[in-house]
């Protein structure tokens, strides 16, 4: 047994998503990445003298909606409540957030492993808060840029139902995808609209009680979830084998070095004297708005799973794969559509394009055939314009060239050929320019029937429609029975 | 001339008559305030060029008067409330050269109906105090005896008022910071209910608490001021949709006949002197006018000090963290690390009775005491906001005496934080149950110091209140402001 | 009543620097405001729901519409140390997050 085998790891995770509203939290200015620096400030965003918070009603609803994707109760009275400390990026010298009583709780989700395992995860709560500024470091001094302060946002807080980085990995991509499936938030970890902490502690199997657990934070791109987590999991487990405590802390991920380095020790926590905010009244989230925003929440994968079982007759495990994103369930649908044969698009969008756009290192979003455009491509095949192999090329033409099936087809001249009046002259033909075999096949070697097929194929440079050209075939090679 | 000798009311018929015109009104205004202010240091900042420039834009608006319910009245604005282009420095030596970027919705109604600002009222430092001896840039005086004080926080605003250095002030009050220096300067102040006026604009002390209101010569003019700024404002989500009454059109049908007035004897325990015979006078002279006399109890409000002073400075703790040194305002100079920034700058530039209740409200909500402090002073809150409603069943207004001392000596409460606290033991119950009150002159003490008599209403039943109030001044009769020997 | 330890405790808290005389006048106002405080102990507020302040009519939320508020250069013009658009401050020592 190895070291770690004698070691459970358990790992909780608080994700901070912004919301997809037009404007901040509490104030009337544009929510937007990149904008040039203090452009979207306002007197209550950078916290002068006699302003005053007002919240965003629409940011409640996208909240409330990303609670219910989490299959959280939505609490009918909540509290926002003030989160005092000192930071340049903070202009109120506190954040407006929501603590002892958060607008929901008690969710859970369900994540898929890569063993096909599903495990259920729970959710504690989620709650809303603003975001604050950014600051960035020059030299012996900061800069600070309050376009991000007040932005809204959601905070996620998972049951420390994690067991190893893989399920923490996964859970994450799960939430991701139900924000967005939701479109409460468009989960780009790059430019920070969905962030991440963990928290993870480590004790011996079988011990009744958790071990110390160290906050993470500054995991900023899924590609290191699992590798920050695994890198923690194994410095907490050596610094025990060596007999030496952990301490309660706050690391940080380090993508250059690969390793997780101390920010600040535990004892330095902040006392945030937590109040509730006397600038606000009660956030009241009553049923009839509870209903209506239930009742506005787009399609959520678990349905739409189902319906496509249902009315396209997938199997789970693919309508699953092409549930994974909101953005795939999108194209395969479109793709449908185009094409009207669900399962011939299903094979099409997970052999062919998926494969490919894997490879690629592409999300569904760079595909450079459109899901109409693959559609079409399919529609041919059903309608025996083209053959399958055939269309195999045009889709590789298509990927490559970004160009649609039918400009493909035309320039190159692959229409299938199928009509009897087109093939028959070309088979009787090949007839024929070979008595011998003829004589053969009649004689009883059926097998031959292959020989003038190729024959055709070859003629029509492959084009002639494979069923079609048999019965031609087998049809004039029997008028020759004389 | 006796142009300050002329009320609100008394200066718009003069202006609907055209005997009149803001720019000769606001230079008389302003020539008062330039002599008396060295003196009774009320105004900490004038800015003349800009005063006249808005009366002379007034001057040709003329024909808008009808709809301009505040045309060319002169006002002075405590400098906790901001206003475009002036200064607000809150009485604080952290806020000193910050130039508001924008207007309070106070105000701003205020000069959208026509009033001019010609001033900033000094102020207690960010509106903590009682005796307005506590701001960064010197006491303001009495005018009627500049060895006292006007009382608190909203002292310029009173002082400016009472010395018709301006027909009208805005002030703030969160534990009787209209009130109080009202009471002391013989002028007539309102807190409105809380939510009836918005706060945008204000610097925050105390959320829960704060209101704005106006400091007048009498409740007419009082009711004017006030008309125009209350009501709903979208940048403050603590206001009500109620419609606002039009306040002075109800004021000519007011009456003291059948108002049933009720009166705490138990909360008036410990009131003697002048100010309790005052009172008695004035209740009599009610009864005269067709009041009735109920006694109520109001069993909490002798909790109301230590509610108050639990509630205030934590939410002032929080409010305030905001002066860093890092957005606006001061800055240490010294050469520092981030934290060193943060304590030096505030450490150097607020005032030491600031600094008291930011620690005592940083003390009351740090881990271990907050259930202690904060949500016991909470529940107490409530059960005071209940002795009112019960109150309240059994009267329409209630009477008390608005501060149960006249304006005292400076300095003579500096030693002890709590007697000055004191100041304010009629009024903090009012803000802590949210409900209007109104401070009217009644009586001068053996001294010819003012006396105050405070009416107390229901929520947002501001009519009934002013309407006792200005009933009640009919049948005290003439009150005179103090001659400073300029006007 | 209270400590100096508390005093300094609280200071730093509230991000206050205090001269050793501002200490000691601290710690004696402090506590007299304490003291006086301690009173509501004494209050009987079993079964008493906390207070509201906010009018139950006021209007709790607004529209999600952006407003350029035009104010954008003047208030980080307000700013002690600015420059290129950003407020400037010393080094940060810890992401206090």
């Amino acid at each position: 047994m190895s070291v770690q085998d004698k070691y459970e790891t358990v790992i909780g995770l608080e994700v901070h998503a912004q919301l997809l509203t037009e404007t901040k939290m509490f104030c009337s200015c544009r929510n937007h990445f990149g904008s040039e620096p203090n452009t979207l400030i306002c007197p209550v965003c950078t916290g002068q003298p006699g302003s005053l918070p007002v919240v965003n009603r629409r940011a409640i609803e996208l909240g409330v909606r990303a609670a219910l994707a989490l299959n959280c109760q939505i609490n009918e009275r909540s509290v926002f409540a003030r989160k005092n400390y000192f930071y340049p990026d903070l202009p109120k010298g506190y954040q407006i957030s929501q603590y002892e009583a958060p607008f929901s709780q008690h969710g859970h989700l369900f994540v898929t492993l890569k063993s096909g395992d599903v495990r259920k995860i729970g959710v504690t709560r989620a709650h809303f808060e603003e975001d604050a500024g950014k600051s960035s470091h020059v030299g012996t001094g900061s800069l600070v840029n309050l376009n991000r302060a007040g932005v809204p946002l959601v905070e996620i807080v998972s049951e420390p139902d994690m067991r190893n980085s893989h399920e923490a990995g996964q859970y994450l991509r799960t939430v991701r995808s139900l924000l967005r499936y939701a479109e409460v938030c468009d989960g780009n970890m790059e430019e920070g609209s969905f962030r991440c902490d963990a928290n993870i502690s480590v004790r011996l199997k079988g011990a009744k009680e958790f071990g110390t657990k160290v906050e993470l934070k500054n995991i900023n791109s899924f590609r290191y979830v699992e590798r920050a987590i695994d890198f923690e999991i194994e410095r907490q487990i050596q610094l025990i084998e060596k007999g030496e405590k952990i301490t309660q802390q706050t690391r940080s991920w380090d993508p250059a070095k690969n390793v997780t380095e101390l920010m600040r020790e535990k004892e330095n926590a902040h006392d945030y004297r937590y109040f509730p905010d006397p600038d606000l009244a009660v956030l009241v989230i009553d049923e009839p708005w509870r209903k209506s925003i239930e009742s506005s929440m787009p399609e959520l994968p678990r349905a739409i799973r189902e319906r496509f079982k249902e009315t396209f007759g997938l199997s789970d495990y693919d309508a699953g794969v092409l549930t994974a994103e909101k953005e795939l369930a999108k194209f395969y649908e479109s793709v449908v559509k185009g094409s009207a044969n669900a399962k011939m698009s299903a094979n099409w969008v997970m052999n062919e394009l998926l494969g490919k756009l894997n490879a690629n290192g592409q999300s569904i979003e760079q595909s450079p055939i459109s899901a109409d455009d693959l559609g079409a491509l399919v529609a041919k095949v059903v309608s025996n314009e083209i053959s399958g192999k055939m269309a195999k090329m045009v889709f590789e033409e298509m990927f490559d060239s970004g160009k649609s099936a039918a400009s493909i087809i035309q320039q190159k001249g692959l229409s299938q050929i199928s009509d009897t009046d087109s093939l028959e002259p070309i088979v009787k033909a090949v007839v024929q320019k070979n008595p011998t075999q003829v004589a053969d096949y009649l004689g009883g070697k059926d097998k031959l029937l292959g020989f003038f097929v190729g024959q055709v194929m070859k003629e029509t440079k492959g084009q002639a429609n494979p069923a079609t050209l048999n019965e031609i075939v087998k049809k004039v090679l029997e008028g020759e029975r004389k | 001339m006796s142009l300050q000798k002329l009320t609100i009311s008394e200066l718009l018929d003069a202006y609907s008559r055209r005997t009149l015109k803001p720019s000769e009104v606001v230079q008389s205004y302003l020539n008062v305030l330039a002599k008396s202010n060295p003196t009774l240091n009320a105004v900490l900042q004038v800015d003349t060029q800009r005063s006249l420039a808005r009366a002379k834009q007034l001057d040709s608006r003329e024909s808008e008067i009808a709809k301009l319910p505040l045309y060319g009245v002169p006002i002075v604005i405590k400098d906790n409330i901001l206003v475009e282009g002036w200064q607000a420095t809150a009485g604080s030596k952290i806020l000193e050269n910050y130039r508001s970027p924008y207007t309070a919705t106070c105000v701003e109604r205020l000069e959208n109906a026509g009033a001019v600002v010609i001033g900033k009222a000094n102020c207690d430092e960010f509106a903590m105090g009682s005796s307005n001896e506590h701001s960064a840039y010197g006491a303001v005086k009495n005018p009627w005896d500049i060895s006292r004080v006007p009382g608190g926080s909203s002292g310029g605003s009173a002082a400016a008022v009472a010395a018709q250095m301006c027909l009208a002030s805005l002030g703030s009050d969160t534990g009787g910071s209209i009130r109080q220096p009202a009471s002391l300067c013989g002028v007539v102040g309102l807190k409105p209910t809380y939510g009836r006026v918005s706060r945008y604009g204000v610097i925050a002390y105390a959320s829960s608490l704060d209101q704005v209101g106006p400091l007048a010569r009498n409740v007419w003019d009082a009711s004017r001021v006030f008309e125009v700024m209350a009501g709903c404002d979208g940048h403050d989500s603590t206001t009500s949709a109620q419609t606002v009454p039009r306040y002075t059109e109800l004021l000519k049908t007011a009456s003291m006949k059948n108002v049933v007035v009720g009166v705490a004897r138990d909360w008036l325990e410990g009131v003697e002197g002048e100010v309790k015979k005052t009172f008695d006078e004035s209740l009599e002279l009610m009864v005269s006018a067709g009041a009735k006399l109920v006694d109520v109890t109001l069993p909490s409000s002798k909790h109301a000090l230590a509610t108050y002073y639990i509630i205030a400075p934590c939410e002032a703790s929080s409010n305030l963290a905001r002066f860093d040194g890092i957005h606006y305002g001061f800055r240490s100079q010294q050469k520092s690390s981030l934290n060193d920034l943060y304590c030096l700058s505030r450490g150097e530039a607020i005032g030491a009775e600031v600094k008291l209740r930011i620690m005592l409200g940083t003390y009351a909500l740090s881990s271990g005491y907050y259930d202690a402090y904060y949500l016991k002073a909470n529940r107490v809150r409530s059960l005071i906001q209940k002795d009112f409603e019960k109150a309240f069943t059994q009267c329409s207004v209630m009477a008390i005496p608005t501060s149960p001392t006249t304006a005292f000596v400076m300095g003579e409460k500096s030693d002890d934080p709590i007697q000055m606290y004191l100041s304010d033991i009629f009024t903090l119950p009012i803000n802590l149950a949210g409900i209007p009150g109104i401070s009217v002159p009644c009586g001068k003490d053996k001294a010819g110091l003012p006396i105050g008599l405070q009416f107390i209403g229901k929520h947002f039943d501001e009519a009934t209140l002013l309407n006792t109030a200005h009933s009640y001044e009919k049948v005290r009769g003439q009150w005179d402001l103090p001659q400073l020997g300029v006007v | 009543m209270i400590s100096t330890e508390d005093v300094l405790r609280i200071a730093s808290l509230a991000r206050l620097s205090l001269t050793e005389n501002e200490v000691v006048l601290y710690q004696k106002h402090l506590g007299r405001v304490l003291d006086y405080i301690k009173d509501l102990e004494s209050v009987d507020t079993l079964g008493v729901g906390l207070a509201t302040h906010v009018p139950t009519d006021s209007v709790a939320f607004r529209e999600d519409k952006a407003v350029d508020s035009h104010l954008a250069a003047a208030l980080i013009k307000l700013a002690p140390e600015h420059e290129a658009g950003h407020f400037i401050v010393p080094a940060v020592m810890d992401a206090d997050q």
